[in-house]
């Protein structure tokens, strides 16, 4: 026999005490209330009755005993949680990890989810594990709670956890750990020490899922861009699936659809800039076994366009270029007419050949900067650099180098971060990623270089653009734990709760609860993020890694979802309850 | 405790007579026949003419016609004598059940003035107390209204004694009106045998309180009587507290049927009840007042 938390002679003496507590409480003469009557004549005459007891007024005096002990004891056996000891030597520590890809919400055919057969069976295995430290974890989460010989600690860990995403995770660990049990449905496939013992709980289940949705630049000139859906049918059988598309308020599709067994539509819809940005996709189809996966959303950039104010005395091919870029509404002031204010509603500012003598709080795009404090550091020129190397930066997405001409160049100082250089070394493109401020500096000008005939300048400056004010714009992320960089200052969920963000290093790892559009805040940038599943992985719920002799061994029967002691405190509640009521009515004593 | 009553109560009191099951001899003229013929208004008959009898009551008209010398008889009214016994043990001392008590009494005290009658009104405990004669008239309530006000509960019963110090005063007969719980360690039939037994007619107004008739499911309590002082520790369990009911209810029936054994009035007047319902329909359904 073995003990939730202490020593057996201590659970023994917890026992003895509150059964011989109640007991003794139980016979405690207590003073009786003073009743004044008006004469006990008729009390007399109904006592010297000789009536005859029931038999429940025999015995109801033991069985109050009987309760009130049971109650104490009830209680005390849920404090010291007796249970079988599996095994006479210690097994050492059990590490639990729970898979907590999305996959395991899905619903199993007998009732439940893979999610809630999956901690049924933790649950059992950390009862039996009898005194050894157990610590449970997450693929999401990490180490959640332990190692602990508590087992109400890694009774109530189990009760909070929930699936959470987190298929690209790392694997928990847990030190000083003898054994690991896995329990999973085997949707993600995932490298495991072969010492890791599997417990599966996949059952193959019909699934209708969007895997993908996302807008994407039009085949066409008519339009340009378009929303691309990917909807599945991972069954066995052809399913009526509903599709809904719908952009704001609007519905823009909505039709029934027939899908065959394994069939997957791909659905294309011209999208025009004038409308809503926010782009939903649903598909409701009976008997769908995975909910998270029905619904898709995406952002359509066109549709919100950029406010770029340009600072410039001559913005030349800089205005022509922007007048031709989609998604972006230019305004012009002379750096004469320049002040903070005068910029405040603009998502970016240019500056070109010019500069701010304080740092702009807006993103800004500095073109050949003139000396200002705040760019410290020597700068110094360079007559015909070259510049080879265009390095992997997102400002610098598709930009070719050798096709750019430049007469000179000056350095754009020290305080950003470089993201290419000429050959001499000189910085030619800098970058500021921080929570303060959002810049980007070309160390040269449009009239110094043929920047603006080079097929590298409709790309560097929309890049720049669009890294400045929508830096996580092309990010795709999943429902889940996700690491973003540091200089992220706020995200919303689209109901509009701030999430809380954790510092990891010089990174923020934050978990995004559920598909959804989040705003991102970033300085003085803000992006829509399109949170989606999109993972066939995940929605082929028919599929598994996982080895067919493992998943043959998926147990239909699931343990008790509860731990008795639990029983054991509704027991004692009850009888209190009970022997309560049944005394305010004087049918026990 | 207030005792005034609304002006339209006593109006609707000043209709009601007090019932007497026989007539007795009384002191005054008052608006009740006697059995007796007197002076009153009513003609009730012609008797020989004696020597010494008033002139003035010879029928003249019978004497042309019959040639006889007859007098003119008419009927005596006369008052009632009323005897308002008012239980003031400790038995009573529960406030809703004394105060029932004093104004059923000022109620018939009411009625009786109204109607010329003789009140006599006689607090007792254990002892008979002081008797008060408030006097005749209805303008005289306000006296019978201070007076019951100043009745304080208190002393054991025993109405044996009780009525035996009674019977010990010499006494025209008349109503004797009995207000009390009739809890008496001593029993209740020897007293009011006494009081039948001097010849009034005796009318029983039993007061009883909810928490005379129903004790409740109290569990461990320890009941102190408030007469005798004598504790005892009871688990009132439900079938103990049922017990108790029948017990109560069974005293209330020995009380009513050894009333109608000996002929004498019984109403009940629980003190939960609406005093004026006990009144106006209790006493009439018991054909004490009229």
């Amino acid at each position: 026999m073995s003990f939730g938390a202490m020593a057996a002679w201590q659970a023994a003496l917890l026992l003895l005490a509150a059964g011989g507590a109640a007991a003794a409480l139980f016979y405690l003469k207590v003073r009786p209330p003073r009743v004044h009557v008006a004469s006990l004549l008729l009390w007399r005459r109904v006592l010297d009755q000789r009536r005859e007891l029931t038999w429940w007024e025999r015995v109801r005096r033991a069985v109050s005993l009987a309760a009130t002990v049971l109650v104490a004891v009830a209680l005390a056996l849920a404090v010291a949680r007796p249970g079988p000891r599996a095994a006479a030597a210690s097994r050492g520590r059990l590490l639990i990890v729970l898979d907590s890809s999305w996959s395991m919400t899905a619903r199993l055919p007998g009732g439940g989810t893979r999610w809630e057969r999956a901690v049924a069976q933790a649950r059992a295995l950390a009862a039996s594990a009898a005194g050894d430290p157990v610590a449970v974890a997450t693929t999401a989460d990490g180490l959640v709670e332990g190692p602990t010989t508590d087992s109400a600690l890694i009774e109530t860990a189990l009760g909070t956890l929930s699936p959470a995403g987190g298929e690209g995770t790392a694997w928990p660990r847990a030190g000083g750990t003898d054994r690991v049990h896995f329990f999973t449905d085997g949707a993600v496939g995932r490298p495991l020490d072969p010492d890791v013992i599997i417990h599966a709980v996949h059952a193959p289940a019909p699934n209708v899922a969007i895997t993908a949705f996302a807008v994407r630049p039009a085949a066409t000139p008519d339009t340009p861009a378009e929303a691309y859906l990917e909807i599945d049918n991972y069954s066995d059988e052809a399913r009526e699936v509903r599709v809904t598309v719908s952009r704001g308020t609007a519905v823009v599709f909505d039709e029934p659809v027939t899908m065959a067994p394994g069939e997957a539509i791909r659905q294309v819809m011209p999208l025009d800039p004038a409308g809503d940005a926010r782009l939903r996709a649903r598909v409701s189809s009976e008997g769908d076994a995975l909910a998270i996966d029905d619904e898709a959303v995406a952002w359509f950039v066109e549709a919100d366009p950029l406010d770029v104010a340009v600072v410039s005395a001559d913005p030349g091919a800089l205005a022509l270029l922007l007048e031709r870029t989609p998604g972006a509404r230019a305004s012009y002031l002379a750096p004469a007419g320049y002040a903070p204010d005068a910029v405040a509603a603009a998502d970016v500012v240019v500056f070109d050949r010019w500069a701010p003598p304080q740092a702009p709080e807006r993103p800004a795009l500095l073109i050949a900067p003139s000396d200002v404090p705040w760019l410290t550091g020597d700068r110094p020129a360079e007559l015909q650099p070259r510049w080879t190397d265009a390095g992997n930066h997102p400002v610098l997405g598709g930009v070719d180098p050798l096709s750019l001409d430049i007469v000179t160049a000056r350095d754009v100082g020290d305080a950003l971060d470089i993201v290419a250089r000429s050959a001499a070394g000189t910085a030619l493109v800098g970058v500021a990623d921080e929570r303060a401020r959002r810049l980007v500096a070309f160390g040269f000008s449009l009239p110094d270089s043929n920047l603006a005939f080079s097929p590298a300048f409709p790309v560097l400056v929309p890049n720049a653009l669009e890294w400045l004010a929508r830096p996580w714009l092309s990010t795709v992320r999943r429902p889940g734990p996700v690491l973003l960089p540091g200089s992220v200052t706020r995200i919303v969920t689209p109901e509009g709760r701030p999430l809380a963000l954790r510092q990891a290093g010089d990174q923020v790892l934050v978990t995004l609860p559920a598909p959804g559009l989040y705003l991102v805040e970033s300085g003085a940038a803000r992006s829509v993020i399109a949170v989606n599943v999109g993972d066939p992985d995940v929605s082929n719920l028919s599929q598994s890694h996982l080895d067919e002799s493992v998943r043959a061994a998926a147990s239909g029967n699931v343990p008790g979802g509860r731990p008795w002691w639990l029983y054991a405190v509704a027991l004692a509640f009850v009888l209190a309850a009970v022997e309560w009521g049944t005394w305010l009515r004087r049918v026990t004593v | 405790m207030a005792l005034r009553f609304e002006d339209d109560f006593l109006k609707k009191l000043e209709y009601l007579h007090v019932v007497s099951r026989r007539s007795f001899a009384g002191q005054n003229r008052a608006d009740r026949l006697a059995r007796k013929r007197g002076r009153g208004l009513e003609f009730a008959d012609h008797r020989g003419y004696s020597p010494g009898d008033d002139f003035r009551h010879i029928d003249w008209k019978a004497y042309r016609r019959l040639n006889r010398l007859l007098l003119r008889l008419f009927d005596e009214e006369q008052d009632l004598p009323i005897y308002l016994f008012v239980d003031t043990s400790r038995s009573m001392s529960e406030p809703v059940k004394f105060d029932q008590a004093r104004r059923v009494a000022a109620a018939l005290c009411y009625i009786g003035l109204a109607h010329l009658d003789r009140i006599t009104i006689l607090p007792f405990d254990g002892r008979l107390g002081q008797e008060n004669v408030p006097g005749r008239g209805k303008g005289r309530i306000f006296r019978v209204f201070e007076l019951l006000e100043r009745l304080e509960s208190g002393g054991d019963t025993d109405l044996r004694e009780t009525f035996k110090q009674f019977a010990g005063r010499t006494r025209q007969q008349g109503l004797a009106v009995v207000i009390s719980d009739f809890l008496d360690p001593h029993g209740f039939e020897p007293g009011l045998k006494t009081l039948s037994a001097m010849g009034h007619d005796v009318f029983v107004v039993h007061v009883a309180s909810q928490a005379d008739r129903d004790p409740g499911a109290l569990g461990e309590a320890r009941f102190v009587d408030l007469e005798t002082g004598e504790r005892r520790d009871i688990e009132v369990t439900p079938a103990l507290a049922e017990a108790y009911r029948e017990a109560w209810n069974e005293h209330a029936s020995e009380l009513e049927r050894f009333c109608g054994r000996y002929d004498l009035g019984y109403v009940r007047a629980d003190a939960e009840e609406p005093f004026e319902d006990i009144v106006l329909k209790t006493f009439r359904k018991g054909r004490f007042l009229a």
